[in-house]
């Protein structure tokens, strides 16, 4: 695990900083849509757990576009 | 015109609102950055995953900065290409379906103006989602791997906008002509799947749409032959006005379809 | 010369005719009610005369309009809204969509919602919209451009007693300014607010005339004399030799030989010298109307 001290953390913070922002503003948003597409407990899980993806998957299928 | 301003207004706060304007901009952000940091680090990451060979990085290749710049594109044109499609296919189709459309198509406002206010929209957000993009992947790029000629840079990113706007004359179009699955299912196979597949047998021509932004990409390696680059531009601007018309007559004729 | 002419309209689907040569006409400043069972083809001609919908054959014509769809405000059954617009900018777009000048669609957009009664919530978001305030906005984005014919396609079904009751009152008072032409399927409803009914039978137009003159072409030939007391009114069933409906203080008279006219049976009344509240003609309600010339046991 050394080597992994090495690393430049300064320039990874920024994929870290973009996917929190992502993951916030989902999180913002499920809480104030009146309804989603499937439970609104249950993207809660999937944005929270799965970062960047599960951001993407709730903007695109979860928002009821109504 | 007036008609126009008000429509691309509507459309503008409907992204705005939905987070459209940021989410999908710090999507194509990510896109871009990862891959000059994962492959700068690729030596350290598989180090520190552990039971690499000695001697293993030796065998990554050497990366010149136009290659990251390259990288970058072939995401925008997968994953970025799929979340612009999925976001955007649905845009006429599903205000049919909904009965929203029914209040504005009662109005005397032309078809044009309602179709050209969706894709100017939906231009508007994929361009600025791949300027963002880029200029990620260049501030990383110049900074591990060497720095890039700035008007070639621009040219690259000119020639992406330029397949931007077919890409959402596409599926705008397909929005206006189909249901949103018949729509999805057209516009997956003429866009991801046109490349892959012309990727692997497109080596016997030389200007389809489907080549620009590797064209794009080309520029700033120096590799793209002139010729075959605006023969390809011209033809990706020529189905655009031809996808447009399109999106225009069967909005036209599709206002029949919406909900009352 | 009327407002609006509709001549020959049909529309099949197939070998479906929905619509089945519809005539009629509306003159300008009356309330036509368009009357029928769900499925009579009443939304199907609302969406033809609005453009959204190409006839088979038959043509709607307004007078002075070239686009029928700047003469109009059209009320769907069910409005859907942009749920990311408040109702303000919802308003002020279709105003600007529907021509209305510059200069005036802020205050003409913040006076109409007001009108309909949402100046205190012009801000919100229609997402947010009860089903009573959807119909008020739907109200607000027909009227918003001072249209020539206002369509509204059942305008209160959806509604619960009071918000129709609500609606109702708007829209009478929108009678005095405009033209109207609305479907419905509750005879109540068009009972207080119509000029002209036009019965619509499978696609066809069964019936159709001046409110008044229907009344009096269906009107049964019967009067009903309501007594101040039960004492009067069996004294007065005593009197004839009639066979005589009678409900409590309720008597209900045919017209016949011994009283052929509402002239006799005042006579009789007078020469019983019996205690009255009134005497009135039985008019038939819409309903039982619309049963006789549907020919149909069912009500609708």
């Amino acid at each position: 695990m050394e080597e992994l001290a090495n690393i430049n953390w300064a320039l990874f913070a920024p994929i870290i900083v973009i996917q929190l922002i992502l993951q916030v503003v989902a999180l913002i948003d499920l809480l104030r849509i009146h309804a989603t597409n499937g439970p609104k407990w249950l993207w809660l899980v999937i944005i929270v757990v799965s970062g960047l993806f599960g951001s993407i998957a709730y903007f695109i299928v979860g928002r009821r576009q109504v | 015109m007036r008609q126009f301003n008000v429509l691309l207004k509507k459309e503008f706060l409907e992204c705005w609102r939905s987070f459209k304007l940021l989410w999908i901009p710090l999507v194509f952000i990510s896109l871009g950055v990862s891959d000059p940091i994962m492959n700068y680090y690729m030596s350290d990451i598989l180090a520190a995953v552990g039971n690499v060979p000695e001697g293993f990085e030796m065998m990554l290749p050497e990366l010149k900065p136009a290659d990251l710049l390259l990288a970058a594109t072939g995401q925008f044109q997968l994953v970025g290409l799929i979340v612009l499609i999925a976001v955007f296919v649905g845009t006429i189709s599903r205000e049919r379906l909904n009965g929203t459309a029914t209040l504005i198509y009662v109005r005397p406002i032309s078809a044009t103006s309602v179709f050209m206010s969706k894709w100017v929209m939906a231009s508007i957000v994929g361009m600025l989602s791949a300027l963002l993009g880029y200029a990620g992947s260049l501030y990383y790029t110049s900074f591990l791997y060497g720095s890039i000629n700035f008007a070639d840079f621009i040219a690259m990113i000119l020639t992406y906008f330029v397949w931007i706007l077919f890409v959402m004359a596409v599926t705008v179009a397909m929005s206006a002509s189909f249901s949103a699955s018949i729509a999805v299912a057209i516009t997956i196979f003429i866009l991801p799947i046109g490349i892959i597949l012309d990727s692997i047998i497109g080596s016997f021509w030389h200007w389809t749409p489907w080549k620009l932004a590797n064209y794009g990409a080309g520029i700033v390696a120096g590799t793209v032959d002139a010729n075959y680059y605006w023969k390809t531009l011209t033809i990706t601007l020529l189905l655009t006005a031809i996808f447009i018309a399109i999106g225009i007559f069967a909005t036209n004729r599709n206002r029949q379809l919406t909900k009352v | 010369m009327s407002l609006l002419r509709v001549d020959n309209l049909t529309k099949n689907y197939g070998s479906n005719t929905v619509v089945n040569n519809v005539s009629f006409t509306i003159e300008p400043f009356t309330s036509t009610a368009l009357i029928g069972p769900n499925g009579a083809g009443k939304t199907t001609i609302m969406s033809i005369i609005t453009g959204l919908l190409h006839p088979t054959s038959g043509k709607v014509f307004i007078e002075d309009y070239d686009d029928i769809r700047e003469a109009i405000g059209f009320l769907p059954q069910y409005p859907q809204f942009y749920p990311w617009l408040t109702a303000l900018e919802y308003v002020e777009m279709v105003a600007n969509l529907s021509g209305v000048a510059a200069k005036e669609i802020r205050s003409r957009s913040m006076k109409t919602l007001e009108y309909v009664g949402l100046g205190k919530v012009i801000h919100k978001k229609t997402a947010t919209f009860s089903g009573g305030m959807k119909q008020r906005l739907g109200i607000a984005q027909a009227i918003v451009h001072e249209p020539r014919l206002l369509l509204l396609d059942e305008p209160v079904s959806a509604l619960d007693p009071i918000g129709r009751q609500e609606v109702m009152d708007l829209l009478k008072e929108l009678q005095q300014e405009t033209t109207i032409l609305y479907s419905t399927h509750i005879l109540h409803d068009a009972e207080k607010m119509t000029d002209q009914v036009l019965f619509l039978k499978e696609g066809k137009l069964v019936e159709q005339g001046s409110l008044i003159d229907i009344q009096q072409k269906y009107a049964e030939s019967k009067y009903m004399i309501q007594f101040a007391s039960e004492q009067s009114a069996t004294t007065f069933c005593n009197s004839t030799n009639r066979n005589i409906e009678r409900q409590g203080v309720y008597v209900y008279v045919d017209v016949s030989e011994q009283f052929p006219s509402i002239t006799a049976i005042m006579q009789h009344l007078l020469a019983l010298q019996a205690d009255i509240v009134k005497v009135e003609r039985v008019i038939a309600s819409l309903d039982q109307i619309f049963m006789k010339v549907a020919g149909t046991s069912e009500a609708i």
